[in-house]
């Protein structure tokens, strides 16, 4: 391998193993939380088994006999060798009352403490007093109720002793129910299909998307870019200067000023007291008010990347060529309809892709100022998935329902940066090395 | 070309539009250093108070300069990190003769488009796996992360204006490969590092989803966070001290936007020329 082949690839190494570590990975990682069911209460990493009462009752749905059960929910004492080893070494017990247990009893099982107490009574070496004889049973309570199994075999060992005669495959489907961990399976994916609210969200999505775009990352990006063209030196220089303001501004600090200018005690209020207007917040008291300023507030964002780059495409159309149209007597109507337009087609197209696909992903903005609100009636696809999996109400995070959510972003993201890279002239952009060695 | 006359429908049409701005724009400034009576919006009182803050902090809040440390270094060692790493990345891509170079940059170019923001769910799973969840350093390797398409992207552009007749006269004169891009070529391309180094400060100190999410804990709070706490907080809603602390947050990027403007330009529409 040449000198400079070595020296490329230790150059790469960096950025590949940043790369790998927190764009590869993850992206392969949405699609496989994606069929997990991980969420706050499961955790994140492994699970034990416990048997709850929910366990049962869902066990009981599942046609699980009732004797079974009650059996499975029942306090019982039984004298194993671990409940001994542990009244042994913590030593509050009699030892002679333990070691004729562990000769001779080693195995029993009873169904309650009443008949276990009764059983310690009847010993050689049971203690005098009740008191010294109540505080044996304890260490022999076996019930499965409450209980952590930190691994399946603990359980099935448990089980054993309960002497339940479970078969084999019901055991396996006790240890399945009363797991706390995450599990793989497809339930996301069906829940994403069969909930309503999904289908509102995605029409939500549709509107976010194709009104900003239209309006303002296209649209207005355009016509600021057009005008500014035509417009003397000074006043063009201060209407990008101020367009590009949003985009500079942090976006905690851009949402705020727009929460001044429409919240009770905002802006917008203040002027219409004058007009004998009842004071309410214009961001959120109705659905319509909260797109408008969804729209808005996206699209001030977004205008300027369009006008920074149709500005520069317009400017590199030959002149010659404006001049002409005008010696022809076009007007600038004309000239923009049959010159600028047809000459920025590319550009125009570079920016839909690639903002229809930053907008479609993009919460931030909306996550500051209505967050969904009111209600779910700006709730959009990206922000559904985020608020599933790292914020909501319920404090119990989804993070597998939110992966899934995610993942079909993830996958339109692929899909249009692929559609994306299409859109270069990609074998110019490679010129090959003029130095061999 | 230019009719002067029939230029102000076209300034009132713009300007009439970009009302919402210049009044937004306008009161950030006033409402920080003035007080307006109640039922009006034009102040009349000059006063210095909405930013006493800054040296007595905010009931409840954590200490304002920690959390402004807290964001310069998170900016500084993110933008450090962009730095080193695409203007490796981008020679190698641009200059140097590695195997599969033409599936490395198709791979930069899909990931500056693909919307990193999908990923916030996976990354925070594996911050919390790996334990740098609420940790500066992991916010700070996700950050440097998902600037690198468009850092390496942006450096390989400038490398490729770079003459190769300066890295053979540095051949010829028998220095090594590393020994060219260090002393030869790395100062042909210091406008892209100027730019690249401005664009990530910039990106690292506005950021506000990566922090919120991957580190909430009040001990790495940074200032966007910082502020969108005090914004949610319903104790104290006060919109001048509000705006009083966007505006000690914004200065530094306003100052940079000042002297960067042309530089900055080029990479906020896209990284793509022409």
């Amino acid at each position: 391998m040449s000198v400079s082949a070595r020296l490329g690839i230790l150059f790469l190494a960096p950025a590949l193993i940043f790369v790998t570590l927190f764009f590869f990975a993850p992206v392969v990682l949405t699609g496989v939380f994606s069929f997990t069911n991980m969420s706050t209460a499961t955790g994140i990493t492994g699970g034990a088994y416990q048997v709850t009462s929910n366990v049962l009752r869902q066990l009981a749905d599942e046609g699980f006999e009732k004797s079974t059960l009650d059996r499975l929910g029942a306090k019982s004492y039984v004298v194993s060798a671990q409940a001994l080893v542990v009244a042994t070494t913590e030593g509050v017990v009699d030892k002679a009352v333990l070691v004729e247990l562990e000769s001779k009893h080693l195995g029993k099982t009873y169904q309650s403490r009443r008949d276990f107490e009764r059983f310690l009574k009847k010993l050689k070496n049971r203690p005098r007093s009740t008191r010294d004889l109540k505080k044996i049973s304890p260490y022999f309570r076996a019930s499965l109720m409450g209980q952590r199994f930190e691994s399946e075999e603990v359980l099935f060992a448990m089980l054993a002793s309960l002497d339940l005669g479970l078969p084999d495959p019901q055991m396996r489907h006790v240890a399945r129910a009363s797991y706390t961990g995450w599990v793989w399976g497809t339930g996301n994916f069906k829940r994403m299909f069969s909930l309503g609210d999904n289908l509102r969200v995605l029409r939500n999505t549709g509107i976010y998307v194709v009104a900003t775009l239209l309006l303002f990352n296209t649209g207005f990006a355009l016509v600021l870019a057009i005008a500014t063209f035509y417009l003397p030196g000074r006043h063009s220089a201060f209407f990008r200067g101020l367009w590009l303001l949003p985009r500079i501004t942090p976006p905690v600090l851009y949402v705020l000023l727009w929460k001044w200018l429409a919240w009770d005690t905002g802006f917008i209020n203040t002027i219409l007291a004058n007009f004998d207007i009842q004071s309410r917040n214009w961001m959120l008291d109705t659905g319509a008010n909260a797109w408008l300023f969804v729209v808005l507030i996206n699209g001030f964002v977004g205008a300027s990347m369009g006008m920074i780059i149709f500005a520069s495409a317009i400017k590199a159309i030959p002149q010659t060529m404006l001049h002409a149209s005008e010696v022809d007597g076009a007007n600038r109507w004309q000239q923009i309809r049959h010159i600028i337009l047809p000459q920025i087609k590319w550009p125009i197209m570079f920016i839909t892709v690639y903002q229809t696909l930053s907008l479609l992903t993009s919460f931030e903005y909306i996550w500051l100022s209505t967050d969904g609100g009111p209600g779910t009636s700006t709730e959009v696809w990206a922000l559904a998935a985020f608020h599933a999996a790292l914020d909501n109400y319920w404090g119990n995070l989804q993070y597998g329902y939110g992966a899934a959510l995610a993942l079909v972003l993830v996958v339109i993201g692929v899909v249009m940066s692929l559609i994306y890279l299409r859109l270069f002239n990609f074998d110019a952009l490679i010129t090959r090395p003029r130095i061999e060695q | 070309m230019v009719g002067h006359s029939r230029n102000w429908p076209v300034i009132a049409g713009l300007g009439l539009i970009s009302i919402p701005l210049l009044v937004m724009y306008i009161y950030l400034f006033v409402d920080t250093v003035t007080d307006s009576p109640a039922g009006s919006v034009l102040p009349n009182r000059f006063t210095l108070e909405h930013w006493r803050f800054l040296t007595e902090g905010i009931e409840g809040k954590g200490n304002i300069w920690k959390v402004t440390l807290n964001t310069a270094i998170f900016a500084s060692v993110t933008t450090t990190v962009v730095l080193l790493v695409s203007s490796m990345a981008g020679y190698a891509l641009s200059r140097l003769n590695v195997p599969m170079r033409r599936y490395f940059l198709a791979g930069v170019l899909m990931l500056h488009a693909f919307p990193s923001v999908t990923l916030i769910i996976a990354i925070f799973l594996i911050l919390q796996m790996v334990g740098l969840y609420n940790t500066l350093i992991g916010v700070i390797l996700v950050k440097s992360t998902l600037e690198l398409p468009l850092g390496i992207w942006i450096m390989k552009g400038f490398y490729d204006t770079v003459p190769w007749e300066i890295e053979m006269a540095g051949i010829v004169d028998g220095a090594s490969r590393f020994r060219v891009w260090r002393s030869l070529v790395l100062p042909q391309v210091q406008p892209g590092i100027v730019a690249l180094g401005v664009f990530s400060f910039l990106a690292g100190w506005s950021e506000y989803v990566l922090p919120q999410v991957l580190a909430p804990s009040s001990n790495v709070q940074v200032l966007s966070v910082y502020l969108a706490s005090l914004i949610a907080d319903d104790q104290h809603f006060d919109f001048n001290l509000f705006k009083s602390v966007g505006m000690f947050y914004i200065i530094p990027v306003i100052i940079l936007y000042i002297f960067f403007q042309n530089k900055l330009m080029n990479i906020y529409g896209g990284g793509i020329k022409g």
